[in-house]
């Protein structure tokens, strides 16, 4: 009876979940085309799964070990049990790896459910609460119907007549199993991750971010260039149908898992954001509906069920309809810093930013909504090149007593000092200071561009308005086509992503170092001399775009380390870096929460008990600084470094490589 | 009493004594503050020279033999200043220049005064043939010293239909003045209390074309008029000179004012009734618009709060009080006690105003920036090592809530006095 | 801030703006010019009205910039009228006006660029015979061909005006400030171009026009018998160096400092 109602039950479900994954790759292929080559990234697909998605996962171990037994179980049971069960190839050899697979899923799912006893906040619940149960049902009732097959139960035990009863239990058992994991894998249940997750990860936008045999996965951080050239390409996305495909795609692959809440700064100072309901928004409005049956943390302040969308709506209400009349509120999308903390969590490999910059880049594009002091920012940019409006003639003011070599007049050098907008900023230009101070030091052949250099169009960019970034970034490139010169060095991580990361689709390709970069470099070829650290306990704050964008975390560390410095770290660091709330324009946008993003920073400074924090960013050094009442002092490294330098001997002033300078000797300390 | 000069002995034994402990307080009283100087017991005025002159700003001791200045101690008040003016009266002018005054709440406005400045400049160009300026003043007019701003003649037009705003009554009246008097020149202030739109309307229908936005007036004899102007042209942004023309809207401190001699201020009365006029504008009256509210950037007097803020209401009040426009430091807008758009500083509004008066707020550099053209700072802080207070013209030391309460009362009281002045005259 | 105008009568009212090739005034690009965007501003918040907009000039790159800037605040076409660059526009002007014969007329009180002398509008309304206010803050409705308009006077103060219709009314920077202008629609707009006659503007030709001077700060001026006070003027400090500083002062001696301070400015009415 069994024999004849197991194939029955396999093949339907197999046939349902061909039919589910057409209708899911309809819903995806509703996204604009994307190049994407299929049969490489198919190709990938294992070497992607296995290593770089399992890196991820496995920050967390108890997890990824779940994981393996759960998932390698289930996609080994599964495909033996369609040989054994369904197609009746009876081999006690394919019998006995069945029951091994079917066990070894079990034993995960015993972990699954283990980690369902009082979830963190983090995961959604809903239909995931029912997975471990599903996912038990499923490995019981496979290992139970196997074990006539390699001989273990007596055959007739299922044959008479009075074990009907033990039949049904089983058929309904396995009907459950395979409702879930097949079925349900590609109608839309939590195991939906499995089956969008794999082909996001073979059809992934970011192609880069994986590692090839040959060596590890890149960064891939840059934003992706707006066809501007092309009047009928959409600016943005204004509908869910306007994402590509393979984005529609990756929103699918959401497990929800809650990680990359956890990590977000806008979502902790109580802004209305969340990137895991965001995904889900998005997967709402592909397949349209309502946000009702969404089983997580909401966006604060935002109570689940009163959006909805469809795939060709707006997914941010035009200004004719109240706010809340659609997919998401537009103060969702400007509460992100694009801090990426979300991108780095995800398991998924999901492209948080790029789909808020997306939308972003509709509502500024082609709404003009950016709000707040939003477009008043954008305005000065194309006006003056610069954030604040300022006389671009005024933008060496400060270095008047510096006499800093100009680009124009001497055509060639080593290094040219990118300055950034931070020139028009009181505070930063003391950090600008120091690093001319401290490039002097070390006799570096730099020269600046002076009235020439603009705003490097990040804050543009990132407010969505592609126009005015890639028309600053052109002139940009213009102007430093003029010049020879071996590297950019900068201050401004911003302007150090923006020129290393962004300018190159846009035809500018540099070789740029954060300043930490490059005074590390230094010091390693015996350029600078410290004196010892004298001062209190200190900490380092990554800054996202230099961290996380760039996967800078060691040469700030170096250079504090040569300073003589014990960093004591603080609970979120490198790649965990807590943003200090002032990316992605979201000083300018300015959406209020329950607390500000900068307080919460300096609250985990406090915690790390450090007296001083380091820096290396302009806008993390405001940002931090802006914080009343706080014990710790907000510094850049440039400043520390400068303060610390110290003459060279004479005989030395001209001898550009001292040998390998690991730690200066005593006789230098003391001078 | 009695008029027989007592002596007192001791007293004048102290004062004779620079080493007893009441010397100076003895000094006070015998000298009527004045500490140099005393009359002596047979009424001779006795000076003591250690007493005399002053510390100056280089810490050295100066001496003021003006006699103006004593004792350290703050100049004495100087006697009224006497009335130097030369009365001059034009009996036969060869010609009119018209002024149309704004007289904003019934007086002459600095605006004004620099205007007929100009006007008496071109009218008394020629000391020979002297020309007369002629004031047209509409309304009820309070100024008594018509004639001190250096206006020769007032066409003077009190009736009810020019009161308020009523631009085409007047451009009538003034279309009958250049009737009747034909003036060589119009000079109208081009201000926005009124001036500026009442010149355009008079140019546009006496058919001239205006000089506008002009600053700086100077004889040129290469001109039909005898005069060139420089005016603002683009937006303030440049500078265009040209020949005066007859119609001329100037701007504040085009010229100095009038303060030499003095006018008749003679009134004249049209010949002609003046024709109605069928208005197509109509006054409704001034809508009253709260101080606070004007926006920041715009705004001349900043109340501005911060951290060191503990009474809000008390904070309000003295703002409405003021008649300023309220400011904030970022963190008193992050916590909630103001509105995003009163924010000051770099991430906020840049001001510009003529004083700025910062209430608790330390100065963070950012903050500072973004009050960097304002005139004068004030500061009112707790910690005098902040550094709004190194920043300020005049810092305060002291709880915020106090001074501003006791700013307020003396505001109050100085408010009163002005109205009793007024309600006298 | 969204204007409930009722617009009673049954016809749709119109509205055209006179827009003008604004200058930012540190960097002197072409830009939308702040008081006309203002201008088109208050026309967008019109409700239901049909909002033209038309500007008369010479039609070059900075133009078309500048055109773009209130194309992209979501107006569909600009109509343009070529003129030569030293042309006289108010006959032009006065010309499509006529023809095209909206019920309000709304412009910026003057322009970044030329004379900037602000009389276009006395000049339209003069020749056109129509009705001329100054400095909007705010339209308040229009109900049978009367506007109820809100005027601005200095120190945020408003006067309530109505003014029968056609009219012409000047927008300055009191006025709610400007949409933001985004690419897409600015990309999208059309500028219609038509040609008209030049009428050269002889007078311009013969000034002399720099950029602006700074303006001299005026002394204060001592009028005093005794030579000493004249030159205790004039040597004086323009600026006291450093500030005073009131420490150990009661409040009532600190209100009186703040008090006489803001007395001499001016600042208290």
């Amino acid at each position: 009876m069994l024999n004849t109602i197991l194939p029955i039950l396999i093949f339907t479900a197999l046939a349902l979940a061909v039919i589910g994954a057409l209708r899911r790759i309809r819903l995806w292929r509703q996204g604009r085309p994307a190049p994407v080559n299929l049969f490489k990234g198919l190709a990938a697909l294992p070497r992607r799964y296995l290593v770089d998605l399992h890196h991820v996962v496995a920050r967390d171990k108890m997890i990824s070990n779940t994981h393996v037994a759960t998932a390698g179980g289930f996609v080994a049971a599964a495909v033996l049990m369609i040989l054994v069960h369904g197609l009746g190839i009876a081999s006690p050899l394919l019998g006995g790896l069945l029951l091994l697979a079917s066990a070894s899923m079990f034993v995960g799912s015993l972990f699954v459910a283990r980690r369902r006893i009082n979830p963190p906040a983090r995961l959604s619940k809903g239909p995931w609460m029912r997975l471990p149960k599903s996912l038990m049902a499923f490995s019981v009732s496979v290992f139970l119907i196997t074990l006539p097959t390699v001989g273990l139960l007596p055959e007739g035990l299922l044959e008479g007549s009075t074990s009907w009863f033990l039949v049904v239990v089983l058929v309904g058992l396995v009907a459950w199993g395979l409702g879930e994991m097949f079925f349900g894998m590609t109608w839309g249940g939590p195991m939906k991750h499995a089956f969008a997750g794999a082909l996001h990860l073979a059809f992934h936008r970011r192609p880069e971010r994986f590692s090839t045999k040959k060596g590890g996965g890149g960064r891939s951080t840059g934003l992706k260039a707006l066809n501007l050239e092309d009047e009928t390409a959409p600016l943005g996305v204004e509908k869910p149908a306007d994402f590509t495909w393979n984005q529609l795609l990756g929103f699918d692959a959401c497990v929800q898992c809650g990680r990359c809440e956890a990590a977000c700064p806008a979502l902790a100072a109580g802004q209305p954001l969340n990137p895991k309901k965001l995904i889900q928004d998005m997967v709402v409005g592909m397949a349209g509906g309502s946000d009702a049956n969404y089983a997580g943390t909401p966006y604060p302040g935002k109570p689940v069920g009163e959006h909805h969308g469809t795939p060709h709506g707006p997914i941010v209400a035009p200004a004719a309809l109240p706010e809340g009349a659609s997919l998401v509120d537009a103060e969702t999308l400007w509460s992100c810093t694009t801090c990426r903390a979300c991108v780095e969590e995800c398991p998924m490999m999901i492209e948080h930013v790029d789909a808020i910059v997306d939308m972003r880049r509709h509502l500024t594009l082609e709404r003009g909504k950016t709000p707040n002091k939003g477009a008043e920012v954008l305005d000065n940019l194309i006006a003056t090149d610069n954030l604040g409006g300022f006389d671009p003639g005024s933008r060496l003011n400060w270095a008047a007593d510096l006499n800093l070599p100009r680009m124009a007049d001497l055509q060639q050098v080593d290094v040219l000092l990118w300055l950034g907008d931070g020139s028009f900023d009181m505070r930063n230009q003391r950090t600008l200071r120091a690093l001319v101070k401290v490039l002097r030091a070390a006799e570096v052949d730099f020269a600046v561009l002076g009235d020439e250099e603009r705003d490097s169009g990040d804050v543009a960019r990132r407010l969505g308005d592609e126009a005015t970034f890639q028309s600053l970034a052109k002139r940009n490139i213009a102007t430093l086509s003029k010049y020879r010169f071996q590297q950019i060095v900068t201050c401004d991580p911003h302007s150090f992503h923006v020129l290393g990361n962004e300018y190159g689709e846009l035809g500018g390709v540099y070789e740029v170092r954060h300043h930490s970069t490059f005074i590390a470099e230094l010091y390693d070829a015996g350029r600078l001399t410290f004196s010892p650290w004298k001062g209190g306990s200190v900490t380092y704050h990554d800054p996202c775009y230099l961290g996380r964008y760039n996967g800078e975390f060691e040469a700030p560390r170096n250079v504090l380390k040569a300073l003589g410095i014990e960093l004591k770290e603080m609970e979120r660091s490198g790649s965990r870096s807590r943003c200090c709330g002032g990316g992605g324009g979201a000083p300018i946008t300015d959406i209020p929460g329950k607390q500000r993003i900068p307080d919460m920073r300096m609250n985990d400074v406090k915690e790390s008990g450090a007296e001083l924090v380091a820096v290396g960013c302009p806008q993390c050094t405001a940002m931090l600084e802006g914080v009343v009442d706080t014990s710790a002092e907000v510094r850049d490294i440039a400043e520390l470094v400068a303060d610390a330098l110290v003459e060279r001997p004479a005989g030395e002033a001209s001898g550009a490589s001292r040998q390998p300078a690991a730690t200066p000797t005593a006789e230098e300390v003391i001078v | 009493m009695s008029e027989t000069i007592r002596r007192d002995p001791r007293r004048e034994w102290i004062a004779r004594n620079r080493l007893h402990p009441e010397h100076a307080s003895v000094l006070l009283e015998m000298g009527n503050a004045a500490l140099s100087e005393w009359p002596g017991p047979n009424g001779v005025v006795r000076k003591n020279p250690r007493a005399v002159g002053f510390i100056g700003p280089n810490g050295i001791k100066r001496i003021d033999r003006s006699g103006l200045q004593q004792g350290g101690q703050a100049a004495a008040t100087t006697a009224a200043p006497q009335d130097s003016r030369r009365t001059v009266t034009i009996e036969d002018p060869a010609f009119l220049v018209a002024v149309v005054p704004d007289m904003t709440g019934g007086r002459l406005s600095g605006h004004d005064k620099d205007l007929l400045g100009l006007a008496r400049q071109m009218a008394d160009a020629d000391g020979e043939h002297p020309g007369a300026v002629v004031a047209i003043v509409f309304g009820e007019h309070k100024a008594a010293a018509l004639g001190d701003a250096g206006i020769d003649r007032v066409v003077h037009l009190d009736d009810e239909v020019y009161t308020g705003f009523a631009p085409e009554a007047r451009l009538a009246a003034l279309s009958a003045v250049e009737r009747e008097m034909a003036p060589r020149f119009w000079l109208v202030p081009d201000s926005q209390l009124g001036g500026g739109e009442q010149g355009r309307r008079l140019a546009v229908r006496l058919g001239e074309r205006p000089a506008t936005q002009v600053w700086h007036v100077e004889a040129d004899e290469h001109s039909a008029t005898g005069w060139r102007c420089t005016a603002r042209g683009a937006a303030g942004t440049s500078d265009i000179t040209r020949h005066l023309p007859r119609v001329v809207l100037a701007l504040a401190e085009c010229a100095e004012p009038v303060s030499e001699t003095r006018h008749a201020a003679q009134p004249v009365e049209l010949n002609q009734p003046l024709p109605d006029v069928l208005g197509r504008i109509e006054d409704m009256g001034e809508v009253p618009v709260d101080p606070a509210s004007v926006s920041l950037a715009e705004a001349e007097f900043i109340l501005s709060a911060g951290n060191g803020v503990k009474d809000w209401e008390g904070y309000h009040h003295a703002a409405q009080v003021l008649g300023a426009a309220k400011g904030a430091s970022r963190v008193a807008v992050d916590d909630g006690f103001m509105a995003r758009d009163r924010q000051v500083g770099a991430s906020g509004t840049w001001v510009s105003a003529r004083v700025y008066v910062a209430v608790g707020i330390s100065g963070a550099i950012q903050h500072l920036q973004g009050i960097q053209t304002c005139e004068k700072v004030v500061a009112i802080n707790l910690d005098e090592r902040c550094d709004m207070v190194k920043r300020a013209d005049l810092a305060v030391i002291g709880d915020a809530g106090d001074i501003l309460a006791a700013l307020v009362a003396r505001v109050e009281r100085y408010r009163e006095q002005q109205q009793e002045n007024r309600d006298a005259a | 801030m969204p204007h409930n105008v009722n617009t009673l009568n049954d016809a749709e009212l119109s509205v055209a703006v006179l827009v003008s090739v604004g200058r930012h005034p540190l960097t002197g690009r072409a830009r939308r010019a702040d008081h006309d965007a203002r201008a088109v501003e208050m026309a967008l918040s019109l409700g239901d009205a049909s909002v033209q907009l038309m500007h008369a000039g010479d039609g070059g790159e900075a133009c078309g910039d500048a055109m773009r800037g209130y194309l992209g605040m979501g107006i569909s076409r600009v109509k343009r009228i070529n003129q030569d660059p030293d042309a006289d526009v108010v006959p032009a002007l006065a010309n499509i006006l006529r023809f095209a014969a909206p019920q309000l007329v709304l412009t910026g009180t003057r322009a970044e660029t030329g004379e900037g002398s602000g009389l276009v509008p006395y000049l339209l309304a003069e020749t056109l015979g129509w009705t001329v206010v100054s400095g909007l803050a705010e339209i308040e409705s229009i109900e049978q061909g009367v506007a109820t308009v809100l005027q601005a006077l200095p120190r945020g103060k408003r006067r309530r005006l109505k003014v029968r219709l056609p009219a012409i009314a000047t927008v300055d920077s009191s006025a709610p400030a400007a949409r933001q202008s985004a690419f897409g629609p600015a990309r999208r707009g059309e500028l219609a171009d038509c040609a008209c006659a030049s009428v050269t503007d002889e007078l311009q030709t013969q000034w002399r026009v720099q950029p602006a001077r700074k303006r001299p700060k005026r002394l204060k001026i001592v009028k005093s018998a005794s030579a000493r006070d004249r030159f205790k003027a004039a040597a004086a400090k323009a600026d006291s160096g450093g500030g005073q500083l009131l420490n150990d002062v009661t409040p009532e001696q600190g209100a009186e400092a703040i008090f006489t301070l803001l007395k001499e400015e001016g600042v208290l009415r």
